[in-house]
C-alpha cells in the first residue's frame, strides 16, 4: 500500500496521506483484527518490516510488506523507529534510511492499535482529541482542554467542516483535522475560524459558526449540510443557508415518525417529483415556480394540483410552505448517496 | 411508517480488506463513468518495476508480435537470470478494465512464477478500449499467444507447457484465448489461470447490482468498461464469446481452469456460473469464492490474511501444472 500512497500523492499533492493512515488502522481497530494483521498493514503502509515484542510473554512478530513473517535475527532498530505502546509491549518499523513521510504517523496508529489489542485501556480513554470535542456528551470540562490542545482559542468562533475521505480539495485550509467515526462511517472533520468559510471542497458540509464549547453543535450541523450535497451540481452546502431549521434536523432522531415525509416519498413516484419540489420550495408563487423548473405555468398548476391533493395541503399557504420545506429536507437526508459517492473527478 | 432507504443486502468486507479500501479509494474509485477514464490511465499505470526485476533476478526483453491488421503489438518477455534451457511459459493479460493499465500492471503477483518454478512470462500490450474496441484487444493478444508457440524455441519456452493467464479485464481475454485456441486449432493449452474474470457483458447477475459505490469496480464501472468495448452492441445477440466468454454455449474442450473470485465483489456470480459451465460440460475447472474479499484485492492488499491465501491458492495450482 506504500506505492499506492505514492500514487494517490502523486495524483493530488494536496492529499492528506495521513487521513488515509488513519481511517485504515480505525479500520483495522474496528474490525479487532490480530496482532499479524495490525503489523502487516504497517508494513505495507510504510514499505518494510514492522516488528512488536511482549515482554510478559516474550513473544516477537516481525512482518513484511507482503505479510508474511520476516526472515533473520532481529537487527538492531534505531530509536527513532521504536516506540513503546504500553507496559512491556513495543513496536517498531525497521527502516533505515531516512525517515519517510509517513513513518511517524503509521508507528502512532500501530502502538495504539496494538495497545487496544492486547487490552491495554480502554478504546474510550484513547479517542483524539477532535473526536471528543465534537461529542456532545463528553463533558465541557474535557471538551475545552481538546479544544485548547488543538490550538483553539476559548472565546473565539470556529466553523467544523465535514467532508468524505475521498473529496476532492482543490485548495485545503488549515486547521485541526482528523478522521471522526460516525454513524454513516469515517468523516474527515476539520475545524476553521469563523469568516474563513468558503471551503471548496467537494462534496462537503459548513457547520454554524459557535465557540468551542458549542463545537459538537457545529460538527453536527456540517454534517446535515454534507448529506445535503449534490455533487457535481451542489458540491458544498453551508447550514448558514437554512438558519435554524439544520439544527432541528440535526438534533431530530433517525428515522423519526414523519408522516409529511412519507407523503413526499409519494409525490417524489412521479417522474416530475423532484424538480418540481425543487422549483416549489424556492419559489413564493405558482409562477416563479413554473419559472424555476421551466415548464409552463399551466402545466406546474397541474403538477401543485397533484402535489396538494397528495400532501392534504397547499404548499404555499400558511403552514403548508413550512411543511413542504421541512418534509423536503428531511426526505433529501433519508435519500441523500453523497457519502455513498466515489472518488476524484479532477483531470491528472 | 416513514420510508427509510434500505441499503442493498449484501455480504461484508473482511476487516483487513476494508481498512485497505481506505488507501485504495484514494487512487481507484469504486465508480468509473467514462470521465475518468483519463484519470484511471494516470492512477493505474505500473511504476517502473526495473528495481523489482533486479532483486527477483529476471530478465525483461521486449518484442513485438503482429495483428491481423499490422499493428505491431509490444510484448515484454520475462525469464529467470541465467536459465537456458526452454521453460514452461505463460502468456499473461493485465487488468484495467479493457480501458487503462499497461503490460506491468499488478504483475508482482505473476513474477512470483517467473522466480518461484521458473517461468517464461509474456506480457502483452494489447490496444484498449474504447479507443480500439472489440476486437483489437482479443486479436493483440491472439497474436501474442500464437507467436508463444511459433517462436517457442527462439523466447525460450516449452510449446507443451503454455499457460494463458490474466485478471479481471485480462481473466475476460485469458478466457476467450482459450476458446478461441480450441476453436482454431490453435496452441495447445495446459492450462487458464482466470483471477476475478470480467466474463459478462449483460452486467445483470445478482452480485453485479450488490455493489454500487463500493469497493472496487462496481456496476456503473463494469457497464462503462463494456460498453467501451462494444459500444450499442453490449447486451446484444451480436457480442462474440472472445470478447464476452460467458456468451459461449459450448465449454467442452478446453484446458483446465483455474478461477478465483471475491464473495464482495460484482464478479462472483459468473465466475461461479463460468465454472459450473466448464463442469457441465465435462471440464476440470478449480473454483475458489474468497469471503470478504473486495475485487483484485490480492493485488491492492497483497498483506492481508485473504489476499495471502488467494495468492497461496493460486500459485499452488500454477505449481501444479507447470513446474518441473
Amino acid at each position: 500500500m506504500q506505492e499506492l500512497l505514492g500514487r494517490i500523492a502523486r495524483l493530488d499533492p494536496s492529499a492528506s496521506l495521513g487521513l488515509r493512515v488513519i481511517a485504515c488502522f480505525d479500520e483495522l481497530m474496528v474490525g479487532n483484527v490480530n496482532t499479524r494483521a495490525l503489523l502487516a498493514a504497517a508494513a505495507s503502509l510504510a514499505g518494510c518490516v514492522a516488528g512488536f515484542r511482549s515482554e510478559v510473554s516474550g513473544r516477537t512478530v516481525r512482518i513484511d510488506p507482503r505479510g508474511h513473517h520476516a526472515d533473520g535475527v532481529l537487527p538492531d532498530v534505531l530509536p527513532d523507529f521504536r516506540q513503546d505502546a504500553s507496559d512491556g509491549l513495543t513496536v517498531w518499523l525497521e527502516r533505515y534510511g531516512e525517515r519517510q513521510p509517513n513513518d511517524a504517523i503509521v508507528l502512532e496508529r500501530l502502538a495504539l492499535a496494538i495497545r487496544i489489542r492486547h487490552g491495554r485501556g480502554r478504546r474510550s480513554d484513547h479517542r483524539r482529541d477532535l473526536s471528543l470535542l465534537l461529542d456532545r456528551e463528553v463533558d465541557v470540562q474535557a471538551r475545552c482542554v481538546s479544544a485548547i490542545t488543538l490550538g483553539l482559542r476559548p472565546g473565539s468562533r470556529y466553523r467544523v467542516v465535514c467532508a468524505p475521505l475521498f473529496a476532492v480539495w482543490p485548495e485545503h485550509p488549515q486547521g485541526p483535522e482528523d478522521v471522526v467515526p460516525t454513524r454513516f462511517g469515517a468523516i474527515h472533520a476539520l475545524v476553521l475560524p469563523d469568516g474563513d468559510h468558503a471551503v471548496s471542497a467537494a462534496p462537503s458540509g459548513v457547520g454554524v459558526a459557535t465557540e468551542v464549547e458549542d463545537l459538537h453543535h457545529s460538527f453536527r450541523t456540517a454534517l446535515v449540510a454534507l448529506r445535503l450535497c449534490d455533487p457535481p451540481a451542489v458540491g458544498s452546502v453551508l447550514a448558514d443557508d437554512f438558519g435554524g431549521l439544520i439544527g432541528l434536523l440535526a438534533d431530530a432522531p433517525d428515522g423519526s415518525f414523519q408522516p409529511d415525509v412519507a407523503l413526499i416519498d409519494t409525490v417524489m413516484t412521479h417522474a416530475w417529483g423532484a424538480e418540481t419540489l425543487a422549483a416549489v420550495v424556492r419559489s413564493h408563487s405558482l409562477r416563479q415556480a413554473a419559472r424555476a423548473a421551466g415548464v409552463h405555468h399551466s402545466t406546474m398548476q397541474s403538477r401543485l394540483e397533484t402535489v396538494t391533493a397528495t400532501l392534504g395541503f397547499d404548499p404555499f399557504d400558511g403552514y403548508g410552505r413550512t411543511r413542504l420545506g421541512t418534509a423536503y429536507l428531511v426526505w433529501r437526508l433519508r435519500h441523500s448517496r453523497v457519502l455513498d459517492l466515489p472518488a476524484p473527478t479532477t483531470a491528472p | 411508517m416513514t420510508a427509510e432507504v434500505q441499503p442493498v443486502a449484501r455480504p461484508p468486507f473482511d476487516a483487513e480488506l476494508r481498512a485497505g479500501l481506505a488507501v485504495v479509494g484514494g487512487m481507484f474509485p469504486p465508480t468509473i463513468t467514462p470521465d475518468l477514464i483519463d484519470f484511471m490511465r494516470t492512477s493505474y499505470a505500473a511504476p517502473p518495476i526495473d528495481d523489482l526485476l533486479l532483486a527477483k533476478d529476471i530478465v525483461c526483453t521486449d518484442d513485438v508480435v503482429v495483428a491481423p491488421d499490422g499493428h505491431e503489438v509490444v510484448v515484454s518477455v520475462l525469464r529467470p537470470k541465467d536459465v537456458t534451457s526452454e521453460r514452461p511459459g505463460v502468456v499473461y493479460a493485465h487488468s484495467g478494465g479493457l480501458m487503462f493499465g499497461d503490460r506491468f500492471s499488478g504483475i508482482d503477483l505473476v513474477l512470483d512464477w517467473v522466480s518461484d518454478f521458473g517461468a517464461v512470462l509474456v506480457t502483452v500490450e494489447y490496444r484498449l478500449a474504447p479507443e480500439h474496441p472489440h476486437p483489437f484487444p482479443f486479436d493483440d493478444m491472439y497474436a501474442a499467444l500464437d507467436a508463444a508457440a511459433s517462436r517457442a524455441g527462439e523466447w525460450g519456452l516449452r510449446r507443451d507447457r503454455l499457460l494463458v493467464a490474466g485478471a479481471s479485464a485480462g481473466g475476460g481475454l485469458a478466457a476467450g484465448l482459450a476458446l478461441a485456441a480450441r476453436d482454431r486449432d490453435g496452441p495447445a493449452l495446459r492450462g487458464q489461470v482466470l483471477d476475478y474474470p470480467m466474463l459478462d457483458d449483460r452486467c445483470v447477475t445478482a452480485s453485479t447490482h450488490q455493489f454500487d459505490g463500493v469497493g472496487v469496480w462496481d456496476r456503473v464501472s463494469n457497464e462503462t468498461g463494456w460498453t467501451a468495448l462494444l459500444g450499442s452492441a453490449r447486451g446484444t445477440q451480436e457480442v462474440s464469446p472472445y470478447a464476452a466468454p460467458a456468451r459461449a454455449t459450448d465449454l467442452s474442450g478446453l484446458p483446465p481452469a483455474f478461477i478465483d473470485v471475491g464473495a464482495a465483489e460484482i464478479f462472483r456470480d459468473e465466475a461461479i456460473a463460468y465454472a459450473d459451465a466448464i463442469w457441465h460440460a465435462g471440464g476440470d475447472a478449480e473454483l475458489h469464492v474468497w469471503s470478504g474479499a473486495f475485487h483484485a484485492c490480492d493485488i491492492f492488499a497483497a498483506h492481508t490474511a485473504v489476499g495471502r491465501a488467494m495468492i497461496r491458492a493460486r500459485n499452488g495450482w500454477v505449481e501444479r501444472i507447470i513446474a518441473d
